[in-house]
Parts: C-alpha cells; sequence; structure tokens
C-alpha cells in the first residue's frame, strides 16, 4: 500500500489541512498546508461533495439512512472518505490497490484530531472565524505541532510498504 | 475521563472503535463504549462542579441569574468539544429525527459520560420536544441549595448549555432548559429539549 496525500475538510466546505507526499522514499518529502494545493483541495472537495449528493440520492428511503461513500476509484488512484456527524471529512489518497482505510481514518479523527485539536482549548474548533470565511473560502489551516508530529508519525509507515 | 489509548500510533492499526453502529441498538452501543472508557472517582468529579459553582456566586455576588447564564455558557464551550470526543467514541452517524436523537442522548451520551440513563417522556405532539428525567444527577450529589438560591439557581444548567454546544454541531439548533429540579424542592429532574430547526449543512459558493 501507498499514500500520495491527506486532507481534512471542515462544515464549512474550507481544507483546514492538506500534506502531501512527494518521493515515495522519503516520508519527510512533500508539502503541508501548501497553497499550490488550494485549487487541488477545492475540485477534491467538489468531487466528493457531488457524489454524496448522488448517493444520498441513490439510497433507498426503506432504512431512511444517508448513503455514506467510503471510497471513490479511478485507475490510477483511490480516495478514501470518512465523514463525521459534525461535517468534518478526513480523505486519503492512494495507490489503486483495495485495501480498507476506513479504520486508519477513523483511528485519525479519534485519536490525533480529537485528541491534538478538539481536547486543546488552546485550538479554535472551528476554524471559520466570520461570515467571510465560511462557504469554502477559509483560508485558516491547522498548525499545531503535536497535531502534525502524530499523523506524520502514524502515516509514515504507510507511504510505501 | 480521558480515553483509553488502546493502540500506539506508531503502530499499524488495528480495529478501536465500535463499528456500524446501524446494526446494534443505541443501548448495546452506549454500555459498550462505557466499559471501554477509562473511570474517574464520581464524587471528584462532583466537588469540582460544586466549587466551581460556588465560585461564581461569590464572582457574581448571588446573582443567580448571571450564574445560570455562566454555567450555560460553560456548557455551551464544553459541548461544542465535547461532540467530537463522542463521535470519535460511538462512530455513530446523524439521528434521523428527534425520536433517535432523544435515544442517543439518555443511552448512549448520558451513559457514556455520566454512567446515567435519563428516561425520555413528555413528548410534544409535534415530535419537536422532549423531556429527560434525571433521577441520579452526579452533578447534584451532596447538594443542598440555600434559602436564596432555591428562588433562581439552576444548578446543573451546565448540562443544558452542553446539550446545546452538542446538538448545534450536528446541525440541531434546540432550546435546552431545565423545568423542575429536586434541589429545588420539586418531584423530579426535568429537562427540556425542544428543536428549533434543523441547520442546512453549507455548500461551497456557487455551488447553488
Amino acid at each position: 500500500m501507498t499514500i500520495y496525500s491527506f486532507w481534512i475538510f471542515d462544515k464549512h466546505c474550507n481544507c483546514i489541512y492538506d500534506r502531501e507526499w512527494t518521493l515515495l522514499a522519503n516520508p519527510k518529502s512533500g508539502t503541508t498546508n501548501s497553497k499550490q494545493n488550494d485549487d487541488i483541495s477545492k475540485l477534491l472537495y467538489g468531487i466528493i461533495f457531488s457524489l454524496r449528493s448522488v448517493t444520498g440520492k441513490l439510497s433507498s428511503t426503506e432504512t431512511g439512512r444517508t448513503n455514506e461513500i467510503s471510497s471513490i476509484s479511478t485507475g490510477r488512484f483511490r480516495i478514501h472518505t470518512y465523514c463525521t456527524a459534525t461535517g468534518l471529512w478526513f480523505v486519503l489518497l492512494t495507490d489503486f490497490k483495495p485495501f480498507n482505510y476506513s479504520k486508519v481514518l477513523q483511528h485519525i479523527y479519534s485519536d490525533i484530531f480529537v485528541k491534538y485539536i478538539t481536547n486543546n482549548y488552546l485550538s479554535p474548533y472551528d476554524f471559520a472565524q466570520s461570515e467571510g470565511e465560511k462557504r469554502g473560502q477559509g483560508t485558516r489551516k491547522i498548525t499545531n505541532r503535536h497535531f502534525k508530529n502524530n499523523l506524520e508519525l502514524f502515516l509514515e509507515p504507510m507511504i510505501s510498504s | 475521563m480521558s480515553r483509553q489509548q488502546s493502540i500506539n500510533s506508531s503502530q499499524t492499526p488495528t480495529p478501536t472503535t465500535a463499528q456500524s453502529p446501524l446494526s446494534r441498538s443505541l443501548k448495546a452501543t452506549g454500555e459498550e463504549v462505557w466499559k471501554r472508557t477509562e473511570k474517574i472517582n464520581a464524587e471528584l468529579f462532583t466537588l469540582t462542579y460544586g466549587a466551581i459553582v460556588s465560585q461564581l456566586c461569590t464572582d457574581y455576588g448571588r446573582d443567580f441569574v448571571k450564574i445560570n447564564e455562566q454555567l450555560y455558557q460553560m456548557g455551551y464551550s464544553i459541548g461544542v468539544r465535547l461532540i467530537e470526543d463522542f463521535l470519535a467514541r460511538t462512530a455513530l452517524p446523524r439521528c434521523q429525527g428527534m425520536q433517535e436523537t432523544s435515544e442517543a442522548l439518555s443511552k448512549c451520551a448520558f451513559k457514556v459520560f455520566l454512567n446515567i440513563t435519563p428516561r425520555v417522556t413528555n413528548w410534544s405532539s409535534g415530535k419537536d420536544a422532549f423531556s429527560l428525567i434525571i433521577d441520579d444527577n452526579p452533578l447534584s450529589d451532596f447538594v443542598e441549595l440555600p434559602m436564596d438560591a432555591m428562588e433562581q439557581l439552576w444548578y446543573s444548567n451546565v448540562l443544558c448549555g452542553v446539550l446545546k454546544g452538542a446538538l448545534e454541531m450536528v446541525q440541531l439548533d434546540c432550546d435546552v432548559f431545565f423545568v423542575s429540579d429536586i434541589l429545588r424542592g420539586d418531584q423530579q429532574t426535568e429537562l427540556r429539549v425542544k428543536l428549533n430547526k434543523i441547520l442546512k449543512d453549507e455548500i461551497p459558493i456557487g455551488e447553488d
């Protein structure tokens, strides 16, 4: 399994964290919270957003349950998503080999995000601080050192194995 | 009350959180998560809360309306963060309707964080408001309100704020308030949750 990049979107449609690895041999390579990835993050958000509304409409109404997307695959790679009820999206781009990354994303949410961002009262719980930063127009990112270090440590073994 | 660290972050991930809560009842989910949660001394918690309320009483010169407000505000700030912790532990999806919300609250949320299961009653005709009857409120163990406070103080008002904040984060705009409290000489402690409206998820600019 190989992972290419990792993204977090908040409920205001903003990308609040992005991490892209460029050299598979070097887990320290690549960019974090890069400006250059702004457009890509918007496209990625759009793909998932559209597919979510499609699958929402296609799901049977009997159970009354929303039909969440777990992964989207293309010829070259796969997009894995984990969405929480509070509207956070955790997105991981990997190679196309089938592997269930939902546990990985759930772990990132419950043991890294909640621990270092939510339970950290000095970090904002909502990254949009004004009306003008909502609806995909915000630019604030997670810069917390603990969060970053622990995330790197956790994902490192998966970059090229 | 911190979560049990069941796996080390540097290892390959193994199952941690409850799977597919849809297939099991909310009650079972609540109990299972409670079993996995690290426990702390309830008295320590009760006394800590007591210290906070009494400090507020001093700070606000026994202006109980202000104290209620302040407790509510504190609860709100706790709730907006606590919801993430709750969802991380239970992996519950959004609730379909208030009926399910009430069960998730009483059987999962209260169970996981306070180990109590309030009764759900007094449904409004439109099914958009319900009451939680809290029989064994851990916040108010050992508490007897002084005469001047009995009239106005809602001792456990922090709970209202927590519910308000947490529900708002899952797009349910609710009013949450106490109707009665044993501490004030009422028959039972009743917490009312009333849905105002379901908030809409935001969509990126230009999508509509």
